[in-house]
Protein backbone atom coordinates (compact mmCIF):
# COMPACT_ATOMS: atom_id res chain seq x y z
CA UNK A 1 0.00 0.00 0.00
CA UNK A 2 1.08 3.02 -1.12
CA UNK A 3 0.87 5.87 1.98
CA UNK A 4 -1.33 9.21 0.81
CA UNK A 5 1.08 11.99 1.56
CA UNK A 6 -0.80 14.70 0.43
CA UNK A 7 -1.65 17.87 1.35
CA UNK A 8 -4.25 20.43 0.04
CA UNK A 9 -3.62 24.38 1.05
CA UNK A 10 -6.55 26.73 -0.84
CA UNK A 11 -6.85 24.79 -3.93
CA UNK A 12 -3.19 23.85 -4.78
CA UNK A 13 -2.56 19.96 -3.88
CA UNK A 14 0.94 18.93 -2.64
CA UNK A 15 2.07 15.38 -3.39
CA UNK A 16 3.51 15.14 -0.35
CA UNK A 17 4.19 17.40 2.67
CA UNK A 18 8.08 18.64 2.78
CA UNK A 19 9.29 21.85 1.33
CA UNK A 20 12.17 24.03 1.97
CA UNK A 21 12.54 26.91 3.18
CA UNK A 22 12.44 30.34 1.96
CA UNK A 23 16.52 31.80 2.16
CA UNK A 24 17.68 28.18 2.18
CA UNK A 25 17.59 27.26 -1.22
CA UNK A 26 18.12 30.04 -3.59
CA UNK A 27 15.88 29.90 -6.38
CA UNK A 28 16.25 25.78 -6.80
CA UNK A 29 18.72 25.30 -9.07
CA UNK A 30 21.76 25.12 -6.92
CA UNK A 31 20.32 22.00 -5.57
CA UNK A 32 19.10 20.40 -8.32
CA UNK A 33 22.67 19.14 -8.65
CA UNK A 34 21.92 16.70 -5.22
CA UNK A 35 18.61 15.35 -6.02
CA UNK A 36 15.22 15.53 -8.05
CA UNK A 37 13.53 18.37 -6.97
CA UNK A 38 10.28 17.00 -8.04
CA UNK A 39 10.34 14.78 -5.08
CA UNK A 40 9.48 17.51 -2.94
CA UNK A 41 6.05 19.19 -2.00
CA UNK A 42 7.22 22.69 -2.59
CA UNK A 43 10.09 24.88 -3.29
CA UNK A 44 10.26 28.09 -1.46
CA UNK A 45 12.03 31.17 -3.03
CA UNK A 46 14.02 33.20 -1.35
CA UNK A 47 12.54 36.49 -0.59
CA UNK A 48 11.54 38.68 -3.32
CA UNK A 49 11.66 42.18 -2.75
CA UNK A 50 10.46 44.99 -5.68
CA UNK A 51 13.87 46.72 -6.01
CA UNK A 52 17.21 44.08 -5.83
CA UNK A 53 18.79 44.44 -2.60
CA UNK A 54 22.43 43.58 -2.22
CA UNK A 55 22.22 42.71 1.54
CA UNK A 56 23.95 43.30 4.84
CA UNK A 57 27.86 43.45 4.89
CA UNK A 58 29.93 40.29 6.01
CA UNK A 59 29.85 38.85 8.20
CA UNK A 60 26.40 37.31 7.60
CA UNK A 61 26.21 34.63 9.59
CA UNK A 62 28.00 32.20 12.36
CA UNK A 63 27.79 29.49 13.72
CA UNK A 64 25.90 28.72 17.39
CA UNK A 65 25.38 25.72 20.12
CA UNK A 66 22.87 23.53 17.97
CA UNK A 67 22.11 26.71 15.63
CA UNK A 68 22.99 29.52 13.42
CA UNK A 69 22.51 33.09 13.10
CA UNK A 70 22.29 34.68 9.90
CA UNK A 71 21.27 38.30 8.74
CA UNK A 72 21.90 38.67 4.98
CA UNK A 73 19.36 41.27 4.87
CA UNK A 74 17.08 39.96 2.06
CA UNK A 75 19.45 40.02 -0.70
CA UNK A 76 17.79 39.11 -3.88
CA UNK A 77 17.50 40.17 -7.66
CA UNK A 78 13.99 41.58 -7.04
CA UNK A 79 11.27 41.40 -8.67
CA UNK A 80 11.81 41.74 -11.98
CA UNK A 81 14.65 39.92 -12.63
CA UNK A 82 13.05 37.21 -10.57
CA UNK A 83 10.49 36.96 -13.56
CA UNK A 84 13.16 37.29 -16.16
CA UNK A 85 15.72 34.98 -14.57
CA UNK A 86 14.55 32.70 -12.03
CA UNK A 87 11.50 31.88 -12.91
CA UNK A 88 11.74 29.73 -16.05
CA UNK A 89 13.93 27.17 -14.20
CA UNK A 90 11.62 26.86 -11.86
CA UNK A 91 8.43 26.63 -14.31
CA UNK A 92 9.74 24.14 -16.17
CA UNK A 93 9.78 21.98 -12.49
CA UNK A 94 6.95 19.49 -11.83
CA UNK A 95 7.01 20.59 -7.93
CA UNK A 96 4.25 23.48 -6.94
CA UNK A 97 6.11 27.04 -6.53
CA UNK A 98 6.10 29.07 -3.82
CA UNK A 99 7.50 32.28 -4.23
CA UNK A 100 8.38 34.33 -0.97
CA UNK A 101 7.61 37.92 -0.68
CA UNK A 102 9.60 40.65 1.45
CA UNK A 103 8.90 44.61 1.20
CA UNK A 104 9.29 47.73 3.50
CA UNK A 105 5.91 48.91 3.45
CA UNK A 106 2.16 47.44 2.28
CA UNK A 107 2.58 49.31 -1.02
CA UNK A 108 5.20 47.28 -1.91
CA UNK A 109 4.43 43.59 -0.54
CA UNK A 110 1.14 44.77 -2.88
CA UNK A 111 3.14 45.86 -6.05
CA UNK A 112 5.19 43.19 -5.95
CA UNK A 113 2.68 40.25 -5.56
CA UNK A 114 0.67 42.58 -8.11
CA UNK A 115 4.12 41.83 -10.26
CA UNK A 116 3.88 37.97 -9.68
CA UNK A 117 0.26 37.90 -10.26
CA UNK A 118 -0.55 35.62 -13.13
CA UNK A 119 3.08 34.69 -13.64
CA UNK A 120 3.24 31.09 -15.18
CA UNK A 121 4.81 28.23 -13.01
CA UNK A 122 3.86 30.23 -9.42
CA UNK A 123 1.73 28.20 -7.66
CA UNK A 124 1.24 30.05 -4.24
CA UNK A 125 3.08 33.09 -1.74
CA UNK A 126 4.23 32.79 0.71
CA UNK A 127 4.10 36.34 2.89
CA UNK A 128 6.87 37.25 5.10
CA UNK A 129 5.75 38.75 7.63
CA UNK A 130 8.64 38.11 10.04
CA UNK A 131 12.32 38.89 8.80
CA UNK A 132 14.27 39.92 12.10
CA UNK A 133 16.95 41.47 9.88
CA UNK A 134 15.70 44.58 8.13
CA UNK A 135 14.95 47.88 9.66
CA UNK A 136 11.66 48.38 8.04
CA UNK A 137 9.08 46.10 7.08
CA UNK A 138 9.50 42.33 7.09
CA UNK A 139 9.18 41.83 11.35
CA UNK A 140 6.91 45.25 11.81
CA UNK A 141 3.78 43.69 10.15
CA UNK A 142 4.38 40.66 11.96
CA UNK A 143 4.65 41.47 15.50
CA UNK A 144 1.39 43.83 15.65
CA UNK A 145 -2.00 41.74 15.11
CA UNK A 146 -3.24 44.74 13.37
CA UNK A 147 -0.37 45.75 10.59
CA UNK A 148 -0.10 41.64 9.98
CA UNK A 149 -3.92 42.22 9.17
CA UNK A 150 -3.53 45.31 7.22
CA UNK A 151 -0.31 43.48 5.10
CA UNK A 152 -2.30 40.61 4.54
CA UNK A 153 -5.86 41.85 3.61
CA UNK A 154 -3.96 44.10 1.17
CA UNK A 155 -1.95 41.28 -0.36
CA UNK A 156 -4.87 38.81 -0.43
CA UNK A 157 -7.05 41.57 -2.23
CA UNK A 158 -4.40 42.20 -4.88
CA UNK A 159 -3.43 38.85 -5.85
CA UNK A 160 -5.35 35.34 -6.70
CA UNK A 161 -2.54 33.29 -5.59
CA UNK A 162 -3.43 31.21 -2.34
CA UNK A 163 -1.49 33.33 0.54
CA UNK A 164 0.95 31.64 3.57
CA UNK A 165 1.57 34.02 6.30
CA UNK A 166 5.33 33.55 7.46
CA UNK A 167 5.05 34.20 11.15
CA UNK A 168 7.42 35.79 13.71
CA UNK A 169 8.63 34.19 16.88
CA UNK A 170 9.95 37.24 18.36
CA UNK A 171 5.74 38.18 19.44
CA UNK A 172 4.47 38.27 23.08
CA UNK A 173 2.08 35.89 21.25
CA UNK A 174 2.12 34.24 17.65
CA UNK A 175 -1.60 33.18 17.83
CA UNK A 176 -3.20 36.46 18.16
CA UNK A 177 -0.88 37.31 15.06
CA UNK A 178 -2.03 33.70 13.27
CA UNK A 179 -5.86 34.44 14.01
CA UNK A 180 -5.49 38.12 12.75
CA UNK A 181 -4.02 36.84 9.32
CA UNK A 182 -6.95 34.11 9.04
CA UNK A 183 -9.04 36.75 9.18
CA UNK A 184 -7.46 38.89 6.77
CA UNK A 185 -8.00 35.83 4.36
CA UNK A 186 -4.22 34.08 4.46
CA UNK A 187 -4.80 30.21 3.27
CA UNK A 188 -2.27 29.26 5.55
CA UNK A 189 0.38 30.20 8.11
CA UNK A 190 3.93 28.91 8.61
CA UNK A 191 6.17 29.37 11.72
CA UNK A 192 8.59 30.21 12.74
CA UNK A 193 10.80 32.00 11.42
CA UNK A 194 13.76 33.00 13.24
CA UNK A 195 14.25 34.01 16.54
CA UNK A 196 16.23 37.38 17.01
CA UNK A 197 20.07 36.15 18.36
CA UNK A 198 23.59 37.19 18.69
CA UNK A 199 26.96 36.28 19.46
CA UNK A 200 30.37 37.75 20.41
CA UNK A 201 34.09 37.27 19.14
CA UNK A 202 35.13 38.16 22.89
CA UNK A 203 38.96 38.47 21.45
CA UNK A 204 38.11 41.09 19.14
CA UNK A 205 35.89 42.39 21.08
CA UNK A 206 33.36 42.57 18.54
CA UNK A 207 30.02 40.88 17.41
CA UNK A 208 30.26 38.22 14.88
CA UNK A 209 27.89 39.79 12.84
CA UNK A 210 28.16 42.49 10.65
CA UNK A 211 24.28 43.26 11.57
CA UNK A 212 25.01 42.47 15.49
CA UNK A 213 22.14 41.02 15.34
CA UNK A 214 20.99 38.19 13.48
CA UNK A 215 17.91 35.18 12.91
CA UNK A 216 18.94 32.04 15.28
CA UNK A 217 17.66 28.81 13.40
CA UNK A 218 18.90 24.89 13.39
CA UNK A 219 18.04 21.99 16.00
CA UNK A 220 18.67 24.66 18.69
CA UNK A 221 15.27 26.48 18.10
CA UNK A 222 13.13 23.51 17.49
CA UNK A 223 11.58 22.98 21.06
CA UNK A 224 10.44 26.85 20.77
CA UNK A 225 9.17 25.99 17.04
CA UNK A 226 6.98 22.98 18.64
CA UNK A 227 5.32 24.92 20.81
CA UNK A 228 4.59 27.82 18.87
CA UNK A 229 2.92 25.29 16.31
CA UNK A 230 1.15 23.39 18.65
CA UNK A 231 -0.83 26.47 20.72
CA UNK A 232 -1.49 28.00 17.36
CA UNK A 233 -2.82 24.76 15.94
CA UNK A 234 -5.34 24.68 18.73
CA UNK A 235 -6.90 27.85 17.42
CA UNK A 236 -6.55 28.65 13.89
CA UNK A 237 -8.60 26.68 11.00
CA UNK A 238 -6.35 27.34 8.13
CA UNK A 239 -3.18 25.01 7.78
CA UNK A 240 -0.35 25.44 9.76
CA UNK A 241 3.26 24.75 8.37
CA UNK A 242 5.87 24.15 11.10
CA UNK A 243 9.42 24.67 10.87
CA UNK A 244 11.96 25.38 12.85
CA UNK A 245 15.40 22.59 13.16
CA UNK A 246 13.85 20.03 11.28
CA UNK A 247 16.66 17.61 10.69
CA UNK A 248 15.45 14.49 10.10
CA UNK A 249 11.88 12.57 9.65
CA UNK A 250 11.45 12.31 13.34
CA UNK A 251 11.52 15.61 13.84
CA UNK A 252 8.76 16.39 10.80
CA UNK A 253 6.92 13.64 12.54
CA UNK A 254 6.66 15.40 15.45
CA UNK A 255 5.29 19.02 14.42
CA UNK A 256 2.97 16.70 12.25
CA UNK A 257 1.47 15.29 15.92
CA UNK A 258 1.70 19.05 17.23
CA UNK A 259 -0.43 20.07 14.69
CA UNK A 260 1.18 21.27 11.25
CA UNK A 261 -0.05 20.06 7.74
CA UNK A 262 3.34 20.77 6.18
CA UNK A 263 6.80 21.46 7.11
CA UNK A 264 9.84 23.15 5.79
CA UNK A 265 13.60 22.17 6.18
CA UNK A 266 15.68 25.06 6.42
CA UNK A 267 19.22 24.99 7.99
CA UNK A 268 18.69 21.08 7.56
CA UNK A 269 19.37 21.92 3.74
CA UNK A 270 22.60 23.26 5.00
CA UNK A 271 23.74 20.12 7.03
CA UNK A 272 22.47 17.77 4.32
CA UNK A 273 21.69 19.10 0.64
CA UNK A 274 19.14 15.59 0.77
CA UNK A 275 17.56 16.24 3.95
CA UNK A 276 14.23 17.54 2.49
CA UNK A 277 14.26 14.25 -0.08
CA UNK A 278 15.22 11.86 2.80
CA UNK A 279 12.21 13.03 4.65
CA UNK A 280 9.43 12.80 1.84
CA UNK A 281 10.87 8.99 1.94
CA UNK A 282 10.70 8.88 5.64
CA UNK A 283 7.20 9.99 6.29
CA UNK A 284 6.69 7.46 3.34
CA UNK A 285 8.09 4.30 5.25
CA UNK A 286 6.80 5.55 8.78
CA UNK A 287 2.92 5.29 7.31
CA UNK A 288 3.81 2.10 5.92
CA UNK A 289 5.28 0.56 9.34
CA UNK A 290 2.69 2.36 11.31
CA UNK A 291 -0.36 1.10 8.82
CA UNK A 292 -1.14 4.90 8.11
CA UNK A 293 -3.14 5.02 5.17
CA UNK A 294 -2.94 8.96 4.80
CA UNK A 295 0.42 10.99 6.51
CA UNK A 296 -2.71 13.65 7.52
CA UNK A 297 -4.13 11.08 9.77
CA UNK A 298 -1.41 11.83 12.23
CA UNK A 299 -2.02 15.36 12.33
CA UNK A 300 -2.58 16.76 15.77
CA UNK A 301 -2.66 13.23 17.11
CA UNK A 302 -0.52 14.17 20.61
CA UNK A 303 -1.80 12.17 23.10
CA UNK A 304 -2.38 15.04 26.30
CA UNK A 305 -1.30 14.07 29.96
CA UNK A 306 -5.30 13.90 31.69
CA UNK A 307 -5.89 14.55 35.40
CA UNK A 308 -6.28 11.02 36.06
CA UNK B 1 22.06 14.94 -11.71
CA UNK B 2 25.21 15.34 -11.01
CA UNK B 3 25.73 14.02 -8.00
CA UNK B 4 28.30 15.28 -5.84
CA UNK B 5 27.72 13.89 -2.22
CA UNK B 6 29.50 10.97 -0.99
CA UNK B 7 30.74 9.25 1.52
CA UNK B 8 34.91 9.09 1.51
CA UNK B 9 37.25 6.54 3.41
CA UNK B 10 39.64 8.01 5.29
CA UNK B 11 42.79 6.27 4.33
CA UNK B 12 45.36 8.18 6.31
CA UNK B 13 46.10 11.06 8.75
CA UNK B 14 49.54 12.69 9.51
CA UNK B 15 50.21 15.07 12.31
CA UNK B 16 52.84 16.93 10.16
CA UNK B 17 53.72 19.76 13.24
CA UNK B 18 52.20 21.63 15.92
CA UNK B 19 48.22 21.71 15.03
CA UNK B 20 48.87 20.80 11.16
CA UNK B 21 47.39 17.84 9.58
CA UNK B 22 47.28 16.12 6.48
CA UNK B 23 44.52 13.88 5.67
CA UNK B 24 43.87 11.47 2.76
CA UNK B 25 40.45 10.57 1.98
CA UNK B 26 39.43 7.98 -0.50
CA UNK B 27 36.84 9.57 -2.64
CA UNK B 28 36.43 8.75 -6.55
CA UNK B 29 33.72 11.38 -7.31
CA UNK B 30 36.17 14.66 -5.92
CA UNK B 31 39.36 12.72 -6.86
CA UNK B 32 38.05 12.49 -10.25
CA UNK B 33 36.76 15.76 -11.05
CA UNK B 34 38.75 18.00 -9.06
CA UNK B 35 40.44 21.08 -10.55
CA UNK B 36 43.35 23.51 -8.48
CA UNK B 37 41.31 25.70 -6.57
CA UNK B 38 37.86 23.40 -6.13
CA UNK B 39 37.60 23.05 -2.48
CA UNK B 40 35.35 20.20 -0.37
CA UNK B 41 32.21 20.99 2.08
CA UNK B 42 32.62 18.55 4.90
CA UNK B 43 30.58 16.93 7.92
CA UNK B 44 32.96 16.31 11.20
CA UNK B 45 30.86 14.12 12.65
CA UNK B 46 27.20 13.46 12.40
CA UNK B 47 26.17 15.13 15.81
CA UNK B 48 24.46 18.76 15.81
CA UNK B 49 28.34 19.95 17.27
CA UNK B 50 29.20 21.37 15.30
CA UNK B 51 26.15 21.79 13.10
CA UNK B 52 27.71 23.19 9.94
CA UNK B 53 30.02 21.79 7.44
CA UNK B 54 33.55 22.98 6.95
CA UNK B 55 35.03 23.84 3.44
CA UNK B 56 38.77 22.75 2.75
CA UNK B 57 40.38 23.43 -0.44
CA UNK B 58 41.54 20.63 -2.29
CA UNK B 59 45.52 20.06 -1.08
CA UNK B 60 46.44 17.20 -3.57
CA UNK B 61 44.86 14.29 -5.86
CA UNK B 62 45.95 11.05 -6.86
CA UNK B 63 43.28 10.12 -9.43
CA UNK B 64 44.70 6.75 -9.93
CA UNK B 65 44.11 6.23 -6.46
CA UNK B 66 41.02 7.77 -6.61
CA UNK B 67 41.84 9.80 -3.67
CA UNK B 68 42.83 13.23 -2.45
CA UNK B 69 44.42 15.24 0.37
CA UNK B 70 43.59 17.41 2.80
CA UNK B 71 45.56 20.25 4.60
CA UNK B 72 44.25 21.94 7.47
CA UNK B 73 45.83 23.69 10.87
CA UNK B 74 43.74 22.70 14.09
CA UNK B 75 41.41 26.29 14.90
CA UNK B 76 38.40 24.95 16.64
CA UNK B 77 36.75 22.37 17.32
CA UNK B 78 35.44 21.21 13.70
CA UNK B 79 38.93 21.10 12.84
CA UNK B 80 40.10 19.33 16.22
CA UNK B 81 37.25 16.45 15.93
CA UNK B 82 38.59 15.95 12.01
CA UNK B 83 42.00 15.47 13.06
CA UNK B 84 41.17 12.88 15.69
CA UNK B 85 39.61 11.04 13.44
CA UNK B 86 41.26 7.30 12.34
CA UNK B 87 42.18 5.55 9.19
CA UNK B 88 38.96 3.53 8.24
CA UNK B 89 36.15 6.40 8.99
CA UNK B 90 33.72 7.61 6.60
CA UNK B 91 33.42 11.09 6.00
CA UNK B 92 30.18 12.88 4.74
CA UNK B 93 32.01 14.83 1.50
CA UNK B 94 30.41 17.12 -0.94
CA UNK B 95 32.34 18.50 -3.78
CA UNK B 96 34.29 19.33 -5.64
CA UNK B 97 32.67 22.90 -5.45
CA UNK B 98 33.37 26.48 -6.48
CA UNK B 99 35.22 27.57 -9.31
CA UNK B 100 39.11 26.86 -10.20
CA UNK B 101 42.11 28.69 -11.09
CA UNK B 102 42.79 29.93 -14.78
CA UNK B 103 45.86 28.14 -15.83
CA UNK B 104 48.70 30.12 -17.54
CA UNK B 105 49.65 29.36 -21.54
CA UNK B 106 52.95 27.08 -21.70
CA UNK B 107 54.71 30.34 -22.71
CA UNK B 108 53.86 32.27 -19.84
CA UNK B 109 55.08 32.31 -15.74
CA UNK B 110 53.11 31.31 -12.59
CA UNK B 111 54.32 33.57 -9.88
CA UNK B 112 52.71 32.00 -6.49
CA UNK B 113 52.28 33.58 -2.83
CA UNK B 114 51.52 31.38 0.15
CA UNK B 115 50.58 32.47 3.50
CA UNK B 116 50.91 29.83 5.88
CA UNK B 117 47.62 27.46 5.38
CA UNK B 118 47.42 28.78 1.70
CA UNK B 119 50.10 26.51 0.62
CA UNK B 120 47.36 23.92 0.57
CA UNK B 121 45.30 24.74 -2.79
CA UNK B 122 48.74 26.54 -4.32
CA UNK B 123 50.62 23.20 -4.33
CA UNK B 124 48.21 21.42 -5.84
CA UNK B 125 48.49 24.04 -8.72
CA UNK B 126 51.78 23.16 -8.56
CA UNK B 127 51.68 19.95 -9.09
CA UNK B 128 48.77 20.56 -11.73
CA UNK B 129 51.02 22.26 -13.85
CA UNK B 130 54.05 19.97 -13.64
CA UNK B 131 51.93 17.25 -14.76
CA UNK B 132 50.92 19.37 -17.70
CA UNK B 133 54.70 19.36 -18.45
CA UNK B 134 54.87 23.27 -17.52
CA UNK B 135 58.63 24.13 -17.03
CA UNK B 136 59.47 24.38 -13.18
CA UNK B 137 61.68 27.00 -14.00
CA UNK B 138 58.75 29.45 -15.10
CA UNK B 139 57.20 28.53 -11.80
CA UNK B 140 57.92 30.78 -8.90
CA UNK B 141 56.81 30.67 -5.39
CA UNK B 142 56.73 32.81 -2.39
CA UNK B 143 55.94 31.14 0.87
CA UNK B 144 55.28 33.23 3.84
CA UNK B 145 55.27 31.87 7.15
CA UNK B 146 55.11 32.96 11.02
CA UNK B 147 58.31 30.82 11.99
CA UNK B 148 60.43 28.16 10.66
CA UNK B 149 58.89 25.60 11.94
CA UNK B 150 55.73 26.29 10.62
CA UNK B 151 57.12 25.73 7.05
CA UNK B 152 54.99 22.50 5.33
CA UNK B 153 56.28 20.78 2.66
CA UNK B 154 59.59 22.21 1.80
CA UNK B 155 61.28 19.34 0.58
CA UNK B 156 58.45 18.42 -1.33
CA UNK B 157 58.50 21.71 -3.04
CA UNK B 158 62.15 21.83 -3.32
CA UNK B 159 62.19 18.90 -4.60
CA UNK B 160 59.66 20.00 -7.91
CA UNK B 161 62.67 22.24 -9.37
CA UNK B 162 60.32 25.31 -8.60
CA UNK B 163 62.16 28.83 -7.93
CA UNK B 164 61.39 29.04 -4.02
CA UNK B 165 61.28 32.35 -2.06
CA UNK B 166 60.98 31.80 1.70
CA UNK B 167 59.58 34.67 4.54
CA UNK B 168 59.29 34.35 7.98
CA UNK B 169 57.89 36.62 10.31
CA UNK B 170 60.41 36.19 13.02
CA UNK B 171 63.18 35.94 10.37
CA UNK B 172 64.14 32.39 11.61
CA UNK B 173 64.51 31.31 7.92
CA UNK B 174 64.48 33.00 4.78
CA UNK B 175 63.92 36.55 4.62
CA UNK B 176 62.85 38.47 7.65
CA UNK B 177 59.22 40.13 7.39
CA UNK B 178 55.81 39.24 6.03
CA UNK B 179 55.47 37.49 2.22
CA UNK B 180 54.13 40.23 0.88
CA UNK B 181 57.18 42.62 1.50
CA UNK B 182 59.55 40.68 -0.33
CA UNK B 183 57.31 40.21 -3.28
CA UNK B 184 56.69 43.87 -3.70
CA UNK B 185 60.38 44.09 -3.49
CA UNK B 186 60.83 41.80 -5.85
CA UNK B 187 58.58 43.59 -7.99
CA UNK B 188 59.87 46.80 -7.23
CA UNK B 189 63.19 46.01 -8.19
CA UNK B 190 61.82 44.57 -11.59
CA UNK B 191 63.35 40.96 -10.74
CA UNK B 192 60.10 39.81 -11.25
CA UNK B 193 58.39 39.79 -14.94
CA UNK B 194 55.11 41.25 -15.12
CA UNK B 195 54.22 40.80 -18.48
CA UNK B 196 53.08 37.06 -19.93
CA UNK B 197 52.97 36.46 -15.58
CA UNK B 198 49.78 34.89 -14.19
CA UNK B 199 49.57 35.29 -10.09
CA UNK B 200 48.12 33.25 -7.95
CA UNK B 201 47.54 33.57 -3.68
CA UNK B 202 46.09 32.28 -0.96
CA UNK B 203 46.54 33.22 2.85
CA UNK B 204 44.82 34.82 5.49
CA UNK B 205 42.77 37.94 4.61
CA UNK B 206 45.52 40.72 5.72
CA UNK B 207 47.86 39.31 3.66
CA UNK B 208 45.42 39.20 0.40
CA UNK B 209 44.37 42.55 0.92
CA UNK B 210 47.99 43.66 0.50
CA UNK B 211 48.40 41.13 -2.54
CA UNK B 212 45.31 42.72 -4.10
CA UNK B 213 46.84 46.84 -3.53
CA UNK B 214 49.95 45.26 -5.43
CA UNK B 215 48.11 43.99 -7.91
CA UNK B 216 46.03 46.93 -8.81
CA UNK B 217 49.29 49.13 -8.28
CA UNK B 218 51.02 46.80 -11.32
CA UNK B 219 48.44 45.61 -13.26
CA UNK B 220 48.59 42.08 -12.68
CA UNK B 221 46.83 39.34 -13.72
CA UNK B 222 46.43 37.98 -9.93
CA UNK B 223 43.67 35.28 -8.89
CA UNK B 224 43.53 34.76 -5.43
CA UNK B 225 41.53 32.07 -3.47
CA UNK B 226 39.19 32.72 -0.56
CA UNK B 227 38.19 31.78 2.86
CA UNK B 228 34.71 32.15 4.36
CA UNK B 229 32.41 30.89 6.54
CA UNK B 230 30.23 28.93 4.86
CA UNK B 231 26.65 27.38 5.77
CA UNK B 232 25.69 26.13 2.28
CA UNK B 233 28.69 25.85 0.28
CA UNK B 234 26.59 25.58 -2.86
CA UNK B 235 25.61 29.00 -3.69
CA UNK B 236 22.04 29.03 -1.79
CA UNK B 237 22.31 30.63 1.69
CA UNK B 238 23.75 34.43 0.42
CA UNK B 239 26.05 33.64 3.60
CA UNK B 240 29.88 34.22 2.85
CA UNK B 241 29.86 36.98 0.44
CA UNK B 242 32.61 38.79 -0.18
CA UNK B 243 32.45 42.39 -1.53
CA UNK B 244 34.20 43.18 -5.07
CA UNK B 245 33.93 46.08 -7.49
CA UNK B 246 31.01 44.20 -8.97
CA UNK B 247 29.07 44.20 -5.68
CA UNK B 248 28.62 40.77 -3.34
CA UNK B 249 29.80 37.75 -4.94
CA UNK B 250 29.23 34.27 -3.23
CA UNK B 251 32.94 32.81 -2.67
CA UNK B 252 31.29 29.59 -2.39
CA UNK B 253 29.68 29.68 -5.91
CA UNK B 254 31.56 32.82 -7.97
CA UNK B 255 34.60 31.86 -5.99
CA UNK B 256 36.53 31.21 -3.95
CA UNK B 257 39.24 31.92 -6.58
CA UNK B 258 38.41 35.88 -7.45
CA UNK B 259 40.32 38.18 -9.36
CA UNK B 260 42.61 40.10 -7.14
CA UNK B 261 42.15 43.68 -8.42
CA UNK B 262 38.32 43.16 -8.42
CA UNK B 263 37.86 41.56 -4.13
CA UNK B 264 37.77 45.05 -1.79
CA UNK B 265 38.97 43.06 1.51
CA UNK B 266 39.03 44.90 4.79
Amino acid sequence: MIPDLSVKIGKVKFSNPVLVASGTFGYGEEYGAFFDLNELGSIITKSITLNPREGHLPPRTCETPSGMLNAIGLANVGVKRFIQEKLPFLRNLKTKVIVNVAGSSIDEYVEVVKKLEGKKGIDLLEINISCPNVKQGGITFGSDPKCAYDCIKAVRDNSTYPIIAKLSPNVADIVEIALAVEEAGADAVSLINTLVGMAIDLEKRKPRLSNITGGLSGPAIKPVALAMVWKTAQKVKIPVIGLGGIMNTQDALEFILAGASMIQVGTGNFVDPECSVKIVEGLKEYCQEKKLKRILDLRGKLKIFTAD
Amino acid sequence: MNQRKEQGLLLSVENLGERLFRLKIHSPSISKKALPGNFCHLRVNESYSPLLRRAFSIHQVETEKNSFELLFKVVGPGTQILSEKKTGEKIDLLGPLGNSFSLPAKDENAVLLAGGMGIAPLFYLVSSLLEKKFDPQKISLFFGVRKKDEYLLVNDIVSTGIRLHLATEDGSSGYRGMITELFFQELRARRLKTKRTRFYACGPNLMLKKVSEISRKFKLDCQISLESHMPCGVGACMGCVVNTVKGYKRVCKDGPVFDAREVILD
